[in-house]
């Protein structure tokens, strides 16, 4: 079982797990044999819940760090996902567009988006650590930001 | 919990999805004490209410409700579309759209006292609290809760003082707004609560704002700021709606409104309101309010509300769209985020098969 913090506020429960980096705008990041997997946080898809479709980018998309690469739509809302690293798109879970509801059930296994080959290995390293990602939902939600 | 026209309101329970296909294929209960209710009372109640909604209420029975109706204002824009309760001459009920109920209250207290109506206007509101349960098991919930004799109801009957599930209610009716069978129940909170656990138990489930929106766009059924509002730059005139529902008699003279609305249908109206489905290779991109419609490149119209279908598992939406170009059936593109992509032009409902209030 892979360790996690459970990051209890309002009444809510979010899982960050311990074994991924973080960015800001609610994705997770993998590092796999020099590859690095992304998806979206357990903070993520229940601020969204209920995703219903999701647009994956093309395999071989060239990114940059930040960049929207892709669009999630939920009945609630539309929201971007981001690069988590500079790079090249060489693998997108198509099953996503069959199978929304795997980045609700299963956030950081089978609702994973895409895998990126960094450019840049350092960016890696600037993610958040998981502590830092648990005190940034601790705040978004006390200050109400869903 | 979110925000709705100032209150704040249940969004969902658990899932937004799981909650519309209770209503559809069970029993859920919302909690839309959000809602404005309002009691309209004196000897001048049915001319007062004339005056102001596009219907002759003079033809609404006693202990039934008007149907939905429109409030217009002078541009044959709508204020606020609702529902009037009538128990006697004197005695009248309204529920009014949370977002307009002050606008609503200051706009009939000036009318009556600028025409000299014997009426008075009681915001009930807070009184009493107000719940909707919809769906078409509803007959076995309120079996199980032990008041069977409220299935005697038609559609849009209303009792008032009774009891439900061993609680005082002071109203509920026959009726909703999700295209269900159901009951609307206004009562005391404390006696309120002691219903909702008593129907919880009779196998009815919560539901939550958020399912009752994709509910309604389903069925066609409009939402102030979204397919109707009073600003004529903003909204096209009423007739554009397509309201549907003998809303407007056209046999009735002297309401406000009247003029322009019947200059509009003289002239012939620039928009109509139609339902888009998005074509199956799309099925999981959401319309949402504002966006482009397209023909080649003209823009022809634009989106007013949208949400995933789960009866039809896939993005619809209501549009007002240029007359010319609303042909049901036929395709027209929508922009998405710079990106065009085709849905059918559709009548409503957009699903099949459900019981329309009539």
């Amino acid at each position: 079982m892979t360790e996690e913090i459970v990051v209890e506020v309002k009444n809510k429960k979010y899982i960050v797990r311990k074994d991924l980096r973080y960015t800001k705008t609610d994705e997770w990041a993998r590092l796999e044999d020099g590859k690095v997997r992304e998806g979206i946080t357990d903070y993520a898809q229940k601020e969204l819940r209920d995703i219903v479709g999701v647009e994956l980018p093309e395999v071989g998309t060239i990114v940059k760090k930040g960049d929207s690469i892709g669009v999630l739509e939920s009945v609630k809302a539309t929201a971007d996902y981001y690069a988590v690293v500079s790079g090249k798109i060489v693998e997108v879970n198509e099953t996503l567009l069959e199978q929304p509801e795997l980045l609700n059930e299963d956030p950081y296994g089978e609702g994973w988006i895409v895998v990126i080959e960094p450019s840049d290995p350092k960016e890696f390293e600037e993610l958040l650590a998981p502590e830092q990602y648990a005190e940034l939902i601790k705040e978004k939600v006390e200050k109400g930001e869903h | 919990m979110g925000e709705f026209g100032g209150w704040e309101v249940p969004m969902l329970y658990e899932s937004a999805l799981k909650e519309h296909n209770i209503v559809r294929n069970d029993a859920g209960i919302f909690d839309v004490s959000h809602m404005g209710r309002v009691s309209i009372r004196g000897p001048d109640a049915i001319d007062f209410i004339n005056l102001v909604c596009t219907k002759n209420v003079a033809k609404t029975k006693e202990y039934w409700m008007s149907g939905p109706t429109l409030i217009l204002n002078q541009w044959a824009r709508v204020k606020d579309d609702e529902m009037f309760y009538r128990v006697s001459d004197e005695q009248w009920y309204v529920v009014v759209n949370a977002p307009y109920r002050e606008k609503m209250l200051n706009y009939y207290r000036e009318i009556i006292k600028s025409r000299g109506f014997k009426v008075e206007i009681e915001d009930l509101t807070f009184k009493y609290a107000m719940l909707a349960i919809q769906g078409p098991k509803v007959e076995e919930v309120f079996e199980k809760a032990g008041s069977a004799w409220v299935n005697d109801l038609h559609t849009l009957e209303f009792r008032t003082n009774v009891e439900v599930a061993g609680q005082k209610v002071f109203l509920i009716s026959r009726s909703g707004w999700t295209g269900e069978d159901g009951f609307e129940i206004w009562a005391e909170p404390k006696n309120l609560l002691e219903i909702y656990r008593a129907l919880l138990k009779a196998g009815a489930k919560p539901v939550g704002i958020i399912s009752r929106d994709s509910l309604r766009i389903e069925m066609g059924f409009v939402l102030g700021e979204h397919e109707y509002g009073e600003d004529p730059v903003k909204f096209p005139c009423a007739l554009s709606l397509r309201y549907g529902m003998g809303a407007i008699d056209w046999k009735k003279k002297g309401f406000i409104g009247e003029e322009a609305l019947r200059a509009c249908r003289r002239e012939g109206v620039k928009w109509i309101r139609v339902g888009l489905k998005m074509k199956k290779k799309y099925a999981r991109i959401i319309p949402r309010p504002g966006y482009k419609l397209y023909v080649d490149d003209q823009v022809v119209g634009w989106v007013t509300s949208g949400t995933f279908s789960p009866y039809l598992k896939r993005g619809v939406a209501q549009a007002y769209i240029d007359a010319r170009y609303a042909l049901f059936e036929e395709p027209v593109d929508i922009e998405v985020r710079g990106k065009r992509y085709p849905a059918k032009i559709e009548d409503f409902p957009l699903v099949p098969g459900r019981p329309v209030v009539k």
